[in-house]
């Protein structure tokens, strides 16, 4: 009896799973079969799932209009570029503000919240003017330094949440046992903050990949655009959006992160539990 | 026609009209200026929102042109998103990195002049590119006194046809003599709605641009000049356009309600489906039959409707000199060069818009041969004259958060007339208007 309830639950598990699965993959498998739809079958009244007479037209369009590997290779550059400095300046941070409590914890906690209230559209003209002063303006450079400030307070938040993870009692251990606060932090805590890191990079990579506004105001030149600025090219004027090679475009704009997601999925997983339980 | 003699032709336009433009004759092309050369090499950067690949096509075939042409002066374009170029050029302006030359249009443009960012191109416009425009069109760029932008490219809103179920019916199409007035419009929507379709689909989602120029036709201009303020009367002029809308949905029932909330682009579908056998929007949707239409779809775009006239508000996409630019009489031998006659009709086909001046609208006749409603097209030109709103600065506020709300409600027939009078005049003293 027991053991007819469990199969019958695990095969309404699966149907669940399975119907979840489609709901969140659907967007994703429409824009792969708009992808391969002509102009024609585009406008048709009833749209099927299923091309009728697919076509390579839309990603040939897509790739000769617009540089679309020009801008692929700006945005993985600011993305990679973001995950890395970010990381680099929120980590020793981090394990400052959640090691050592001063009253600079609560004054950097309480500028973090704050920050995350201010919409963009409140600083992109003073950030637009700083930029000109400092001649870095449209450049991807300038673009970079704005992505790190954007992204620095909630991965700083982030991060002490996994270093007070870590018992403090591993690093008096090892401190009795003779290690010195630098091998502490490289043989121990960096180790054990390997998932963090890697969540922390992935939200840094994500928010440089997808920003628009920034890139928008920021950069001017058509050599320096990034995806999400040359996907926006696809939307005319008055509401005409060429969907066929807007859609073939944002699937090549969707695959670095898939890959992305892929290899580091593992570690995302037990990143994002690690920090859950405490104690 | 399909979409590959569509763009071959537009190619070939391209490639025969800018080709010939690196040693135009003067005589053939009233807007063309031998450019003087500059003592050391000057950069310009050319700020441009065209999206069409036909468009841009033309753009970057003029540029690389003019550079060959004129090695002292080299033109750069930088791209501007379509959707976001008031919000792209207000940031530039303010923070001293505006290109030299600007692309926008004129009922842009107002706000900039008046900030003192856009240069006074009145002493600058050579003779013959002032005389090949209609005086019309150029009240249009008038600011203060001062012309802040040039001209180019114009749009129009206008009725498109499915030919075969009009002939079905036996419905004679106007000509351009003898167009439909509104009341003949509405009689044939009537017609020719039956049980499984509606006479007309009519995109709109955003009606307020499209209200308020068609509202021309009856002379009803909303804006009134009274002891130096502008103030919005909302009178029977005013009210006709909005009326006949009404009076197709809720009482002929002959326009399709579900396109009333939709934008233009999204109602063709169910044109090409037969769900309706006319659709109004602009006439930049004929790119997208051409493109679009099912094989054998027969269509045409018909003369503008008449009211009182076929006016229809002028709002030209213009080329302005930034005041920031270090190089403005350079900048100007290029936009002249911009608009000899081979070079605008190129871009006029490319967004499938009508070429302000006398000399590119021959071209763009000659070029396409009437063929796909060019003819009309360019023939609906002279109906097009400024409208007083253009020239106020508060009126893109008002138009955004008065007007189209107001308009919206009452064709989904929320509000009444009455109502949406009160709205949209005390809505302007509320954004400042004066």
């Amino acid at each position: 009896m027991i053991h007819r309830r469990s199969r019958r639950a695990t095969v309404l598990q699966y149907v669940a799973l399975l119907g979840f699965i489609a709901f969140l993959s659907f967007p994703l498998l429409w824009m792969l079969s708009t992808s391969f739809k002509g102009p024609r079958e585009l406008v048709a009244l009833i749209p099927s799932l299923i091309p009728v007479a697919p076509t390579l037209e839309n990603y040939g369009t897509a790739f000769s209009e617009q540089d679309l590997v020009q801008s692929a290779r700006n945005s993985l550059q600011l993305s990679l570029g973001n995950a890395i400095l970010t990381v680099l300046v929120a980590l020793p941070a981090a394990y400052g503000l959640a090691r050592y409590a001063t009253i600079l914890r609560r004054l950097t906690m309480g500028w973090i919240l704050v920050s995350q209230i201010f919409p963009l559209i409140l600083i992109i003209i003073p950030l637009f003017l700083i930029l000109k002063t400092l001649h870095l303006l449209d450049s991807l450079s300038g673009l970079l330094i704005v992505y790190l400030v954007w992204s620095l307070p909630f991965t700083l938040w982030m991060l002490q949440t996994y270093v007070k993870a870590i018992p403090l009692e591993l690093e008096e251990a090892a401190s009795i046992d003779g290690a010195g606060r630098l091998r502490i932090l490289r043989s121990i805590i960096l180790p054990l903050l390997a998932p963090g890191i890697v969540v922390a990079a992935l939200f840094a990579f994500i928010s440089g990949w997808n920003e628009f506004f920034f890139a928008l105001v920021v950069l001017q030149s058509p050599e320096h655009a990034t995806l999400p600025l040359t996907l926006a090219r696809f939307i005319g004027a008055e509401g005409v959006v060429r969907l066929g090679p807007l859609a073939a475009a944002s699937l090549v704009a969707t695959l670095p992160s898939l890959v992305f997601f892929a290899i580091i999925q593992r570690h995302l997983r037990s990143g994002l539990l690690a920090g859950g339980v405490k104690g | 026609m399909n979409k590959q003699i569509r763009a071959s032709i537009a190619t070939l336009a391209v490639a025969i009209l800018t080709a010939a433009c690196g040693s135009a004759n003067p005589a053939a092309s009233p807007a063309a200026s031998v450019a003087a050369t500059p003592a050391t090499p000057v950069t310009l950067q050319f700020a441009s929102f065209a999206w069409q690949k036909a468009t841009v096509d033309a753009h970057n075939k003029i540029v690389s042109d003019w550079n060959a042409a004129h090695p002292n002066i080299t033109v750069k374009i930088v791209t501007v998103d379509v959707n976001s170029v008031h919000d792209k050029l207000l940031t530039t302006f303010q923070g001293g990195t505006a290109a030299d030359i600007v692309h926008d249009e004129s009922a842009d443009i107002g706000g900039f002049s008046g900030q003192g960012f856009l240069a006074d191109l009145t002493p600058l416009i050579p003779a013959e590119l002032k005389s090949d425009i209609p005086q019309g069109i150029w009240d249009t760029v008038t600011f203060g006194g001062k012309i802040t932008g040039v001209p180019t490219i114009l749009q129009t809103y206008s009725v498109f046809v499915n030919k075969k179920m009009l002939g079905d019916a036996n419905i004679t199409l106007p000509t351009a003599a003898s167009p439909w007035t509104w009341d003949k419009f509405a009689e044939v929507s009537k017609q020719l709605t039956t049980g499984d379709r509606f006479g007309v689909g009519w995109g709109l989602k955003s009606p307020a641009a499209t209200v308020m120029s068609m509202s021309l036709n009856f002379n009803g201009l909303f804006f009134y000049n009274e002891g130096g303020k502008n103030v919005v009367k909302f009178g029977p002029a005013e009210q006709q356009v909005l009326k006949r809308i009404y009076s197709l949905a809720y009482t002929d029932k002959s326009l399709s309600p579900t396109t009333l909330g939709q934008s233009g682009p999204e109602i063709l579908p169910g044109f090409f489906a037969g769900k309706y056998a006319m659709i109004v929007g602009g006439n930049y949707v004929a790119q997208q039959m051409v493109e679009q239409a099912p094989a054998g779809f027969d269509w045409a775009m018909l003369p503008l409707l008449k009211g009182d006239t076929q006016a229809q508000s002028a709002n030209p996409q213009t080329l302005s000199i930034s005041t920031q630019s270090k190089n403005p009489k350079e900048a100007m031998q290029f936009i002249a060069y911009y608009m000899q006659a081979n070079n605008l009709a190129s871009v006029a086909i490319g967004d499938w818009l009508i070429p302000v001046s006398t000399s590119a609208g021959k071209a763009v006749t000659t070029i396409t041969g009437g063929k796909n409603s060019w003819d009309v097209n360019v023939a609906s030109a002279p109906s097009l004259k400024i409208a007083p709103f253009q020239t106020l600065d508060a009126y893109a506020q008002w138009k955004t958060q008065i007007a189209q709300p107001g308009f919206q409600q009452y064709l989904a027939n929320k509000i009444d007339l009455a109502t949406l009078g009160t709205q949209l005049i005390d809505g302007w003293t509320k954004v400042g208007g004066k």
